[in-house]
């Protein structure tokens, strides 16, 4: 085995990474596995009978049929002893960085987390993405986890794998934490980092009276609603649609920007995104020399009429 | 009633710069010695020792050579020794080398050195000896049994904007210790509430502050000198303006190019980060940079007050060392031996009190007296009128240091001791002059101020309480507009402070997130109602090399 992607469960789906974690795999050439854990594992399997895989590997035992960091790490540990994959690939999420780290002390094999391209070595933001490292190991075996949107889940080759079921040796000794139902956020209903159109908007709304319009054009454009930080900071908009280096990283189809001027610490949140419209009054917004669609002009005065004109277009 | 778990240490030092882990390693050496057994900890409210950690700086090897007899200078994490020095005056397209530089600005024997660098070498020795660094902790309350430190709380966590604990919400500990040090670097946020509750600053000049920033330069190979150093006077600051900038050579073809201000300026437009900016629009300057690549910003607060603003440095259970206590040499713009030393010397007293089981205030003032007799003394002595003298202007400040220096450093040749005005008190009101009305912002060798903060790597937890209080917001909108346009916009160098529209008014919007911990706005409002404390522990800047 060359291979073998780790798969998270959405709650009965796969997760969004782990469909890119499955592309970036098989860009990276070689024989790819899947692993998939839980209560859920022959769902996900099922869901990959589509894809160019090997097998997908599935784990079920009552000590790990929902997440838990002893269980899974214990679980990954002896899967890969067993079928010595010298690749470990998995999506950044929050659940890789609680157990990951684990299973790279247990087994001793390193972990190199967070990368954004395979172009040189294993490519990874460092100094709050202001530099890039390259990393190499020199060991046999490696666990490489990638940063959200660095494949498109679109990518993906189709073909065919069939599903083998592993034993594993679990007690309860090993597994110490109990596990609750999983955390949801109050508005988990918005998840940015997957949406293909995002309406950002900045200081430009100036008021908030204003937010309502934004989310008006982000109803027509059937988008979600992100901001900058003074937006969120001013309590306009909930924290958690903060673009930027002390909130997420996005990349939709099209980043619609009002009103942000475009200082780095946004950019560095967005500027993977596939197209950039922006609409601010100053030329000079820096905002504009990443933009591929700039309009110089009030987003006030602008984006009335733009509703307007696609919900006529839509009405049609 | 919040439980806080409770750890009992003999000494705590706050803060893990060079003055604290000088100091830990010391003690550590001392009670070997005598073979006593002591707990020794660090405290350090930066998520590693060394990130937040700024000088400019060259370092004078003496205290590190006294700390480690055994060693050679080969073995400091030094960048380079000093191969080169130069002392400019500059106009605004020329410099003007001066005829010599004065033996007190001599740093021949010196070296040019990180101070991240050594306090993270220095924390690796302390480590190595038995201390404990706690680092993404930050000491936020002093606590006392009577009018004696007892020890120190930790900032909680997980408490958001509006004052309510979040899920993962972690009270802070509370360390005793026997004797708390505090090594907080310049205005300390528990420094502060100790000169001002014990009153430790009677009968001294007040602190004057300066504000240093500073950018590091990637350069293409072959262009830097290690070693290399230049100080200049004159342009950007003009002969109104205490300061001057730096340029050293570093290791792997870095320029580290800085500029002091002093804090105690008359134009509330003034704002340090535009002024390093205006620097590199020099011609030499610019060619210095040409075709390099700004990697790293940095800001610090330096006490320049010299010898009669050094505060009463012990009470009953807590001593304050380092730039906490002002330790720092204005003229020779070098505090980093002091510091150390300083920790050293009050290493020295903690053992025998530990020794005797006595921490009053009369066994801790021991400190004190070895600090009087010790080259600390000798050496501020000699510049104890340097900075004053700059009340006078740029000319009066070096006819005052150069007869000093015949004189022993007696003011203007007969005054043993000037004494100066808080720098806060000497902004004009009605006074703002733009002084940056030409300088434009190019991207590639002038930043804007947000495009350097983000070079400095700083990050905070959006959703807490702002770090920084206004006690009295009203102020900003009514009187401080008006009298001094809100100079907090210029003279945070990390852009935390704005005056942003507000329905027909203005209002004040704090981005604390910026804040790289400086401690200017602290110490330079005109009102003195913006109150700096730690935020949660672990947040602010990532420096690696400054």
């Amino acid at each position: 085995m060359d291979i073998l992607v780790v798969l998270e469960d959405n709650r009965g789906s796969l997760h969004r990474m782990s469909k890119e974690a499955i592309a970036g795999a098989q860009k990276m050439g070689g024989s790819v596995s899947a692993l998939a854990i839980g209560s859920n594992a022959d769902a996900l399997s099922g869901k990959l009978s589509g894809v160019d895989l090997t097998e997908v590997i599935t784990v079920n035992h009552d000590l790990v049929s929902s997440y838990n960091a002893d269980g899974y790490s214990e679980v990954v540990k002896q899967v890969i002893e067993s079928e010595s994959p010298k690749t470990v690939v998995i999506g950044h999420s929050y659940q890789t960085r609680d157990f990951i780290p684990r299973v790279s002390a247990k087994l001793d094999i390193p972990f190199i987390p967070d990368i954004i391209s395979l172009e040189d070595g294993f490519v990874k933001q460092v100094l709050n993405a202001k530099l890039n490292a390259s990393v190499t190991t020199s060991a046999d075996q490696v666990i490489l986890s990638f940063q959200s949107a660095m494949f498109s889940e679109e990518a993906m080759a189709s073909g065919s794998c069939s599903s083998r079921s592993f034993d594993v040796n679990l007690d309860s000794s090993m597994v110490r934490a109990e596990s609750e139902e999983p955390f949801q956020e109050a508005a988990g209903s918005v998840d940015l980092e997957s949406a293909e159109l995002l309406v950002s908007i900045g200081r430009g709304i100036e008021k908030e009276e204003n937010i309502q319009m934004a989310f008006d054009l982000a109803k027509v454009l059937g988008a979600e609603v992100s901001a900058s930080r003074p937006v969120v900071d001013s309590g306009w908009v909930e924290p958690f649609r903060q673009i930027g280096s002390s909130g997420q990283t996005v990349s939709p189809k099209l980043y619609f920007s009002l009103g942000i001027s475009g200082a780095i610490q946004h950019v560095v949140g967005m500027k993977g995104s596939k197209n950039i419209l922006a609409i601010n009054k100053d030329p000079d917004a820096p905002i504009f020399e990443i933009a591929d669609y700039a309009v110089v002009g009030d987003l006030l005065d602008i984006i009335p009429k733009l509703i307007e004109a696609l919900q006529t277009e839509k009405d049609l | 009633m919040i439980e806080r778990e409770v750890l009992e240490l003999d000494v705590l030092f706050v803060g893990a710069g060079p003055a604290s882990l000088a100091g830990a390693v010391h003690l550590q050496r001392l009670l070997r010695e005598s073979g006593q057994d002591a707990s020794v900890g660090v405290l350090e409210k930066a998520s590693e020792v060394g990130a937040h950690s700024l000088s400019g700086a060259i370092v004078d090897p003496r205290a590190l050579r006294e700390l480690f007899p055994d060693k050679n200078d080969q073995d400091f994490p030094f960048e380079a020794e000093v191969s080169e020095e130069h002392l400019y005056y500059l106009t605004e397209t020329r410099k003007i080398p001066f005829p010599f530089i004065p033996p007190s600005m001599n740093h021949h024997g010196c070296y040019v050195a990180s101070l991240g660098k050594l306090t993270r070498w220095l924390g690796e020795a302390c480590e190595k000896d038995g201390v404990d660094i706690f680092c993404g902790f930050a000491g936020t309350e002093l606590l006392y049994d009577g009018d004696q430190v007892i020890g120190v709380r930790t900032g909680d966590r997980g408490i958001d904007k509006k004052g309510v604990q979040k899920q993962h919400f972690e009270p802070g500990a509370d360390i005793h210790a026997k004797v708390v040090v505090l090594g907080e670097g310049t205005r300390g946020s528990l420094t502060k509430k100790l000169l001002h509750r014990h009153n430790l600053m009677d009968e001294r000049n007040p602190q004057v502050w300066a504000v240093g920033v500073k950018e590091l330069w990637q350069m293409p190979a072959g262009i830097v000198q290690p070693g290399y150093v230049a100080h200049t006077m004159g342009f950007p600051l003009g002969h109104d303006i205490f300061g001057g900038a730096f340029l050293y050579g570093m290791k792997n073809d870095i320029w580290n190019l800085g500029l002091v201000v002093g804090l105690d300026y008359k134009n509330p437009g003034v704002d340090s980060h535009h002024e390093l900016q205006n620097l590199k629009t020099h011609p030499w300057i610019r060619s210095l940079i040409e075709g390099g690549k700004m990697v790293a910003y940095g800001a610090k607060s330096l006490p320049e007050g010299g010898w009669y603003s050094i505060p009463k440095l012990s009470i009953s259970g807590a001593m304050l060392i380092g730039d906490s206590a002002g330790f720092m040499n204005g003229q020779r713009l070098k505090g980093i031996h002091l510091a150390m030393k300083s920790g050293m010397l009050a290493a020295e007293t903690i053992s025998k009190a530990l020794a005797e089981n006595n921490f009053t205030e009369s066994k801790l003032g021991d400190y004190e007296d070895r600090m009087k007799s010790s080259w600390i003394r000798d050496e501020l002595w000699k510049v104890r009128n340097f900075h004053q003298g700059f009340d006078h202007g740029l000319f009066g400040g070096l006819t005052n240091a150069g007869i000093g220096l015949l004189t022993g450093g007696r003011g203007w040749g007969f005054k043993n001791r000037l004494t100066s005005e808080p720098g806060h008190l000497q902004l004009e009101k009605g006074l703002k002059k733009d002084r940056y009305k030409d300088l434009k912002f190019d991207g590639t060798y002038l930043f804007d101020k947000v495009t350097d903060v983000y070079h400095s790597a700083t990050a905070h937890e959006e959703d807490q309480v702002p770090h920084l209080h206004v006690n009295e917001p009203d102020i900003c909108i009514t009187k401080c507009a008006e009298e001094y346009d809100n100079p907090c916009k210029n003279f945070c160098p990390a852009n935390v402070f704005e005056m942003v529209p507000d329905g027909e008014n203005q209002r004040l919007q704090i981005n604390f997130s910026n804040c790289v911990h400086c401690k200017t706005c602290d110490i330079m409002d005109p009102y003195q109602i913006i109150d700096w404390v730690p935020p949660e522990g672990g947040d602010g800047p990532t420096w690696i090399n400054l």
